[in-house]
């Protein structure tokens, strides 16, 4: 069952998740009708976090390319706060707001607005490093205590381009998964980008398979964490200027 | 100098910005105002905007220079130098956008980038103005 996390990967595949283009989806409305296809909103917004320990590679599994970009700027000054992804799934076209909540692992600094409105949370470790897997434990109290009853779970265990390293048993992790109601577990490489889309599609997969069928989209993007921050949210001001190097 | 080098290499970027039609808006905007062709990363080609999902506005907005490798803009005084851009794609919902990252607070702003290569800032949010996100048309391409 876990294995069915291993989606074979898609043929031509380098677009990451993003989706593959959509043709000939059914028109949605007069108003651009000069054009050949129209203009088509998403169907759902879902709302994703990552959260885990500290150098599981979060962030990297928002990533496709690591070098030589903005994000280089980015890590050092002013950080990556969230990301719509779109994806295509079951004819369905899905908005994804996904959080990273990198930077901020202390277990009680990330506060409860980032995991209430998650329908999906991925909580990754490092199958190279044992106190990453430890950790498992005080991530979930988190999830208890702030998200969502029916928040889709996934596990995550990243660096299998590391397999040399492996401290963490697969089945070690299975078996963690197993004990935790509706958890699944696949094992990743944000490097090797291997699993990586496929992580985000089986998570929307799953939350879509547990939706009410025609669930107004509406109603979905209340849930959906607002821009503003709520007072509680503790985002740290960064310098009023953006900085380089 | 460094600097000067990277002054080389964002005047040709600009360049081949313009071969895309940035300096031409008409042949970009619809008769409704909206964008007539897909917005994709300039670097990536991830999409950033179907088209029609967009209207043509102008406003004068600071973006900081894209830097393909920050390590050529070793700028003494630390700051980011940049660009004042007018012509800009507006869209009211952040989740009209297909693929698009924000960047974390910087003062009142919020910085778009692209969501996959993370290339940026491609456009500019401001919190206190909940409807307005913008897309630069010098920073990303049409197709």
């Amino acid at each position: 069952m876990n294995s069915r996390c291993e989606i074979q990967r898609r043929p031509g595949g380098g677009g990451g998740f993003s989706g593959s283009p959509v043709t000939g989806s059914p028109a949605m409305g007069a108003q651009s009708r000069r054009r050949k296809m129209a203009p088509r909103p998403a169907d759902y917004k879902l709302q994703i976090i990552i959260i885990g320990s500290r150098g599981v590679g979060k962030t990297s599994l928002m990533e496709r390319f690591t070098d030589d970009t903005f994000c280089e700027a980015c890590k050092s000054t002013v950080g990556v706060d969230f990301k719509i992804k779109t994806v295509e799934l079951r004819g369905k076209k899905i908005r994804l707001q996904i959080w990273d909540t990198a930077g901020q692992e202390r277990f009680n600094s990330i506060t409860s607005a980032y995991y209430r409105g998650a329908k999906g949370i991925i909580v990754v470790y490092d199958i190279t490093k044992q106190e990453t897997f430890e950790d498992l434990p005080k991530w979930m109290k988190m999830i208890d205590k702030y998200a969502s009853e029916d928040a889709e779970l996934l596990l995550v265990g990243n660096k299998l381009d590391c397999e040399a390293d492996r401290v963490i048993a697969r089945q070690q992790a299975e078996r963690f998964a197993s004990r935790i109601s509706g958890m699944r577990f696949c094992e990743a490489s944000a490097k090797d980008n291997f699993n990586v889309d496929e992580i985000f599609l089986k998570l929307v997969d799953d939350i879509l398979s547990k939706m009410p069928l025609e669930m107004p989209s509406r109603e979905l993007s209340n849930s959906v964490l607002s821009l503003q921050p709520e007072p509680e949210v503790p985002p740290e001001l960064p310098p009023p200027r953006m900085r380089c190097c | 100098m460094l600097s000067s080098r990277f002054f080389l290499i964002m005047e040709k970027s600009e360049q081949n910005f313009c071969s895309e039609g940035c300096s031409d808006p008409s042949n970009l905007v619809s008769e409704d105002g909206k964008n007539m062709k897909s917005v994709v990363c300039q670097r990536c080609g991830s999409k950033v905007l179907c088209p029609g999902m967009a209207v043509f506005a102008e406003k004068q907005l600071f973006l900081p220079s894209l830097k393909k490798n920050i390590k050529n803009n070793n700028q003494s005084d630390g700051t980011f130098d940049g660009d004042t851009l007018t012509a800009h794609w507006l869209v009211d919902d952040m989740y009209t956008f297909e693929n698009v990252g924000f960047t974390k607070d910087v003062g009142k702003i919020k910085y778009l980038i692209c969501a996959d290569c993370e290339i940026g800032p491609i456009g500019w949010h401001n919190l206190d103005d909940k409807k307005c996100f913008y897309i630069a048309l010098d920073r990303v391409k049409h197709v």
